[in-house]
């Protein structure tokens, strides 16, 4: 009994020793194993989710349908839908965007741009001057409050802050199309990230021509090119850094919507009769705007008529010749093109993002309706 | 000693050129002092007397201060009243002020003198009247002349230029904010 004893004490020690190793190697595999296929599961979950979020997208705005099936591959993406993505990006994603202005001839120009949806729905939006004094402009849904130095905090209404990056190009770039064709140039890589581009040519070849790039993943703007019509960088914006979060960033919550002053209402001037008409208008622009009005730094009278595509607005005024500038002249302020012709009595003037060509065929266009008693 | 005597008064004459008599002097204050008086007697004798007889007036004057007695307390003095104490620093130190100041002044004066265009005309001098037509150049040094009237044309033209960029440029930022004031009213009046 002894011996049995001393035989089988030790055996049953080893038995369960070896028995001991492998059975826990095999609560070890059955735990990695269950971890991945819990780990699966819940991958399986959130794909479920998304395909849930981007399904009530599709049902909310059925005509985007197409482009929310394609956007799993963006190199099947046509120009228009990546602007159609470019501007939905803008309008939902939480990001930060610092970015730098540069234009030939001058220093850049360094901004930081924030964009947010809150909780309730709300979008909120900040773009900063970073360099000097600073500028900063703040919305909230659709005011916009300006924040200048040496003059008095004030609030507009406007659906998007007025920056650098023309708003129609960024929330309705498709309204550009009766002007312009977008064209999609390649891949490129840009602010360290693979980019889309995408050429503006206005149809008319009357106006400057745009290139952008998007970030494939997001679809974000990185970087925007001016050119002449010879191919010259005009103006550039370049990101430096893009950042998208999930939450809005914490500067928002710090913004007191109570506190942002009371946007002004202002009323468009009533438009005013002018004896002149301008008979050439590049493809696509159309008049928004037309008065008699006094310049604020000469007091000089003058009537005016404005004329935008949406990316580009052009003034042209009108003034008696012996109160004008006396010469014809040419200028280039900043990516202003300055025209200003004389014939007889009438100094005509031209100022806008526009090619020199074109706008000496919108001053040369100008024709009287009647016979004039008025200059 | 007679020997070092005679052997001083050789080394003064400078027929005697060894330097034992130098360390010898040095090592010896009776010596130091017959240096010392053989010198005053030779500069009397040859009526350069501007050395006078010295006199060792340092030595008595320790002399006297060892004998002096120790006053224990001090001498009751105006700078220790208080308040006159602190005041009258003060005005000590007010007093650097003023000079400071006033030389400050003068310094001043003197610059605004210096500064001041020189009159090289009588003051009866009849004023021309200047060309006319608005703003002259402003330098100080015009080697060439400029036509004025051009000069005030340039910038009347470069003032209107500047009023039509200004115009447009604020008529942009309008536009804007014009649409959108307007469709914000029509909202409004949707709503009410």
């Amino acid at each position: 009994m002894s011996i049995f004893c001393s035989l089988t004490r030790p055996a049953s020690i080893k038995l369960a020793v070896l028995f001991n190793q492998p059975a826990f190697l095999l609560i070890f595999c059955l735990f990695l194993f269950s971890s991945n296929v819990f780990a699966q599961q819940d991958n399986a979950a959130e794909n479920a989710d998304t395909e849930v979020t981007a399904s009530s997208d599709d049902e909310a705005n059925p005509s985007a349908q197409d482009e929310i099936e394609e956007s799993n591959e963006p190199n099947t993406l046509s120009a228009k839908q990546w602007l159609a993505r470019l501007t939905e990006a803008t309008r939902e994603l939480n990001y930060q965007v610092s970015f730098i202005l540069s234009r030939a001839g001058s220093e850049t120009i360094p901004y930081l741009w924030r964009h947010g949806v809150l909780e309730n729905g709300t979008t909120v939006e900040q773009l900063n001057l970073q360099n000097g004094p600073g500028r900063e402009l703040i919305r909230v849904d659709n005011v916009v409050s300006v924040f200048e130095p040496d003059v008095a905090p004030y609030s507009l209404y406007s659906e998007s802050i007025n920056g650098p990056i023309p708003s129609q190009l960024l929330y309705n770039p498709l309204a550009l199309t009766k002007s312009y064709k977008f064209i999609k140039v390649g891949r490129a890589r840009v602010s360290g990230r693979p980019a889309q581009q995408i050429r503006i040519v206005s149809l008319d070849n009357s106006r400057f021509s745009y290139q952008l790039w998007l970030d494939e993943a997001s679809g974000m703007l990185l970087k925007f090119n001016m050119l002449d019509l010879n191919g010259n960088l005009l103006e550039q914006i370049q990101v430096t850094s893009l950042n998208i979060h999930k939450e809005p960033h914490a500067y928002f919550a710090r913004v007191n919507q109570a506190t942002l002053p009371q946007p002004m209402v202002i009323t468009p001037s009533q438009p005013r009769k002018h004896n002149w008409e301008v008979d050439y208008m590049p493809r696509g622009m159309k008049e928004v705007k037309r008065d008699i009005r006094r310049l604020a730094l000469t007091g000089q009278i003058v009537e005016y008529k404005m004329f935008s595509d949406g990316l580009v607005d052009v003034s042209v005024y009108v003034q008696m010749a012996d109160d004008a500038i006396g010469a014809d002249m040419v200028l280039r302020h900043e990516v202003n093109t300055f025209l200003t012709l004389t014939d007889g009595q009438a100094q005509v003037t031209v100022v806008g993002e526009i090619p020199l060509n074109t706008a000496n065929a919108i001053a040369t266009s100008l024709s009287m309706n009647q016979p004039d008693n008025n200059g | 000693m007679t020997e070092q005597q005679e052997k001083l008064s050789a080394f003064m004459d400078g027929e005697l050129n060894q330097t034992e008599i130098i360390d010898a002097i040095k090592h010896d204050p009776a010596l130091q002092a017959k240096w010392q008086r053989y010198h005053v007697i030779r500069s009397g004798l040859r009526k350069e007397a501007t050395v006078a007889p010295q006199l060792d007036l340092t030595a008595r004057v320790a002399a006297a201060l060892a004998d002096e007695p120790t006053v224990m307390a001090p001498r009751s003095r105006w700078e220790c009243i208080p308040l006159v104490g602190n005041v009258v620093p003060f005005a000590k130190q007010a007093g650097q002020f003023a000079v400071a100041a006033s030389v400050a002044a003068a310094v001043i004066v003197g610059v605004q003198y210096s500064n001041q265009p020189t009159q090289t005309e009588p003051f009866s001098t009849f004023a021309t009247v200047g060309p006319q037509g608005g703003l002259a150049p402003v330098s100080l040094e015009q080697t060439r002349t400029i036509p004025r009237d051009d000069m005030a044309v340039m910038l009347e033209k470069k003032r209107k230029i500047n009023a039509l960029i200004a115009d447009h440029e604020q008529q942009v930022k309008l536009k804007q904010a014009e649409e959108q004031s307007a469709a914000a009213e029509e909202q409004q009046g949707i709503d009410n």
